[in-house]
């Protein structure tokens, strides 16, 4: 055996035990206890508490959390309930207490058995690919959109997200946006408005969404809550209002434009002649009068109102708390400079997923295995098939090693390049073995290092032809290109040049 | 084998006339097709843009086909069964439809409503499924081009680089037309698969061109095309046998990987015709004519 363990071949052992550990981790993640959160709602009180993403509970009161199981079963034991619960809950570092009636406003799940990451079309989630109508987009434009839309997202409270620009062959800019697991429902809606905010009286805007003009948004219990419902002709229709801060440029603005409107006396009391409007994307949303004693004076604080409808109570309540938390988002990130359109938009179940990547490790085993047994038949060799069946494995481990090493998702195109590469792999493995057998004159030196040549030449036509893959179609498709191109790479680094050297000996046998 | 092997050495020129023939052919068809259809392929919705929706439950494929006809534009369905029960576990219903107008009239349909627990929805606009389809027949292009100018560099002999590039192409333009025949609507992740078959297909011709080009061994030129042959073989075969087994697992969860595997399958099989004769004839033909004939068998 140790005559097998030459330079080579210990660089394959070498680099399969490295990429067992990048695929498991150190130590195994296979043997920890405790769920991961994968995200955290904003501003809420188990954010408040301190608890983050990818924080690991081990303890809920004491009590030990092995996995998505005991995690429910203790928080659906204690919530809902009608007072004020104090929960404590112990990560790996530090422990966080919570009072609260409600469950904490927290995304768990088990730990991942292994580091490799799933693309979106089989854990699920939603994609979206955007861009500007009727404008074609500079990198500095496409950055800004990025950084908006980012921030936008995250004020809506979502944290598990991707934000992107990406290019394609064409050199045109898109933004791709990745939200992994649950999709929320508003996601075409709230990427794809521009949200356009302004407030009028009259044509004059006194102060628009974003930052220069508003100093702060209440989002908290007594700054923004839902007014009333009321039943009008066909179901529900609930009000909607919070306080905003405006800066002293717009509370000046506001001072001067309203100095100038006369009182009306109304059954309600006195206001000014004009109203405040409140537009988004150029709809009006709410009409809001301003009280007499408003009139010239210098005020920062003002309440925004509005309301949705629904079919039920239940509906419209929820639509308003919707519609709420979107303006609230769209006055503190401010518009976009342009019209959006999204060109494709993907929401993926994450129900069969599961099933999938069994499916799909079944395909990779059964086709190395069948491989394995042609090469049998033809060679009548057990070594000769089992180095092959044994290299290719790890080839396939090597990939999935570097993959969870770069964070590269894996998708269904990923896959289907790990899956072509077992054939190109054996492929080159048996122009080894052919090449050792042939050609009597030469030294196996020599022999092997034809095979090479052969090998070499073939890897470099298949890695440029791979190359424009990497960016037509907006990059969708990248991953066939990246694990194929890391697949034949690390076959002819680190696999085939280990499998010439076993087949050396084997041959000298 | 020894007839065979007599055979070709006598006729080689003339078995020459069968690719031809075959590329010829491939050409008209698509010409044809190309005046029929307007293009070179049927194009799926991920080329023509429109909505994909899984939903995951058991469906009458047939009568949801007969009610939903002429709600939705260019329907299609398929299934997604177990692989061993064949027990249907979801259904594919493929639309070119606009996304949100899709949902609306499977949901009416239905009656209740459809959200990420019970289907997926995936929707291309089509403007952007057609600069995806001009983008993929450039990157085709492009790497073809870059494989060339590599085959190129490794021979440094204009012929011999000529015959690899003629029959990775033969063998591009042959799948694609079998494809057509048989019927099957391409998607984008059929033409990343002819991208990929310039990979698989060089791979048997450049053995085949450094065996006869660059040994140093004694024996008959025939000879050496038949040693590459077994070689070249056994690598397509083994080939074959992967993405055959691959494939019939895929086939009932994957239209992509379906597709990508049907194309590559049909490739591999165009391979060793375009390999063994369009590729091993015309480079038999330019050493005998280099150097006269070496011997007989």
């Amino acid at each position: 055996m140790a005559k097998y363990l030459t330079f080579k071949v210990w660089l394959l052992i070498i680099a399969l035990i490295l990429s067992l550990l990048s695929i498991f981790g150190m130590p195994p993640s296979f043997f920890q206890k405790g769920v991961l959160i994968t995200s955290v709602e904003v501003n809420s009180t188990a954010f408040d508490s301190g608890l983050r993403q990818n924080q690991i509970i081990l303890q809920i009161d004491n009590q030990k959390i092995k996995n998505i199981e005991d995690f429910s079963n203790i928080i659906n034991q204690r919530f809902p309930s009608s007072n004020d619960q104090k929960l404590s809950i112990k990560t790996k570092d530090s422990e966080y207490i919570l009072f609260s009636n409600s469950s904490p406003e927290i995304i768990v799940q088990n730990i991942p058995k292994t580091k490799i990451k799933l693309g979106l079309d089989l854990v699920g989630g939603a994609r979206a690919l955007v861009r500007a109508e009727n404008k074609t987009l500079t990198s500095a434009e496409i950055n800004d959109l990025v950084s908006i839309t980012n921030n936008r997202l995250n004020e809506f409270g979502l944290t598990d997200l991707k934000v992107v620009p990406v290019y394609d062959l064409s050199g045109n800019h898109l933004m791709l946006i990745e939200i992994a697991g649950a999709t929320p429902k508003d996601l075409q809606k709230l990427v794809s408005e521009q949200g356009k905010f302004e407030a009028k009286i009259g044509d004059e805007v006194v102060f628009i969404g974003g930052n220069r003009d508003i100093a702060s948004v209440g989002r908290d219990a007594q700054t923004a809550r839902i007014e009333s419902c009321d039943r009008i002709e066909q179901g529900y229709n609930c009000r909607f209002s919070f306080a905003i801060t405006l800066s002293g440029d717009s509370a000046q603005r506001h001072a001067d434009i309203t100095r100038n409107l006369s009182v009306n006396e109304t059954p309600q009391g006195r206001y000014l002649s004009k109203n405040l409007d409140l537009y988004l994307d150029d709809k009006l949303v709410d009409t809001l009068l301003i009280s007499e004693d408003l009139k010239g004076r210098l005020t920062t604080q003002i309440a925004i109102s509005g309301s949705a409808t629904g079919t039920t109570n239940e509906e419209a309540y929820q639509n308003a708390v919707d519609d709420m938390k979107q303006l609230q988002t769209i006055l503190i990130t401010g518009s976009l400079p342009y019209k959006l359109e999204i060109v494709k938009l993907d929401n993926i179940s994450p129900t069969l997923g599961k099933d999938f990547v069994k499916l799909i490790l079944l395909a990779g085993l059964a086709s190395i295995v069948g491989v394995s047994l042609v090469i049998f038949i033809r060679y009548r060799k057990i070594k000769a098939s089992l180095f092959l069946l044994i290299t290719s494995f790890s080839e396939i481990i090597i990939i999935l090693g570097i993959a969870s090493i770069i964070d590269w998702n894996l998708d269904l195109p990923s896959i289907a390049g790990i899956l072509a590469t077992i054939g190109t792999g054996i492929d080159q493995q048996i122009v080894i073995l052919d090449e050792a057998r042939h050609q009597v004159l030469l030294s196996m030196k020599e022999k092997l290092k034809r095979a090479f040549s052969i090998i070499l030449g073939a890897y470099f036509a298949s890695v440029v032809s791979l190359i424009p893959l990497l960016w037509a179609g907006a990059g969708l498709l990248k991953g066939f290109a990246i694990t194929t191109i890391i697949g034949i790479s690390v076959g002819i680094l680190i696999t085939r040049p280990a499998f010439t050297d076993l087949v050396k000996h084997l041959e000298k046998e | 084998m020894e007839k065979l092997k007599r055979f070709y050495d006598k006729s080689y020129k003339k078995l020459l006339i069968l690719p031809a023939i075959m590329i010829l052919f491939c050409f008209v068809y698509l010409f044809i097709f190309y005046q029929t259809h307007g293009d070179f392929i049927k194009k799926d919705i991920s080329l023509t843009g429109g909505t994909t929706v899984t939903l995951y439950q058991p469906l009458d494929v047939n009568s949801l086909e007969k009610n939903l006809t002429d709600k939705l534009t260019d329907l299609h369905i398929r299934e997604v069964y177990d692989l061993t029960t064949k027990e249907q576990k979801a259904i594919i219903i493929e639309t070119t439809e606009e996304g949100q107008k899709t949902k609306k009239i499977l949901e009416d349909y239905f009656g209740y409503e459809l959200n990420d627990k019970n289907s997926s929805f995936e929707f291309t606009g089509s403007s952007l499924s057609k600069t995806f389809y001009r983008q993929l027949l450039f990157a085709i292009l492009l790497a073809f081009v870059f494989m060339a100018i590599v085959v190129f560099l490794i021979f440094k002999n204009f012929i011999p680089s000529i015959a690899v590039i003629v029959s990775a192409f033969a063998d591009i333009l042959m799948t694609l037309v079998t494809f057509n025949i048989l019927g099957f609507k391409m998607s984008t992740a059929g033409i990343v698969a002819l991208l990929m078959l310039i990979g698989y297909s060089v791979d048997t011709d450049i053995l085949l061109t450094n065996r006869l080009l660059k040994s140093r061994s004694t024996d008959s030129l025939n000879k050496k095309i038949f040693e590459a042959f077994k070689t070249g073989m056994t690598m397509t075969l083994t080939a074959i046998v992967s993405v055959v087994i691959s494939l019939l697992i895929v086939k009932s969860f994957s239209v992509t990987l379906t597709q990508i595997f049907t194309v590559i399958l049909i490739g591999l099989f165009f391979d060793i015709f375009n390999t063994w004769l369009t590729n091993a004839s015309l480079l038999k033909w330019y050493i005998e004519g280099k150097h006269g004939k070496i011997s007989n068998l």
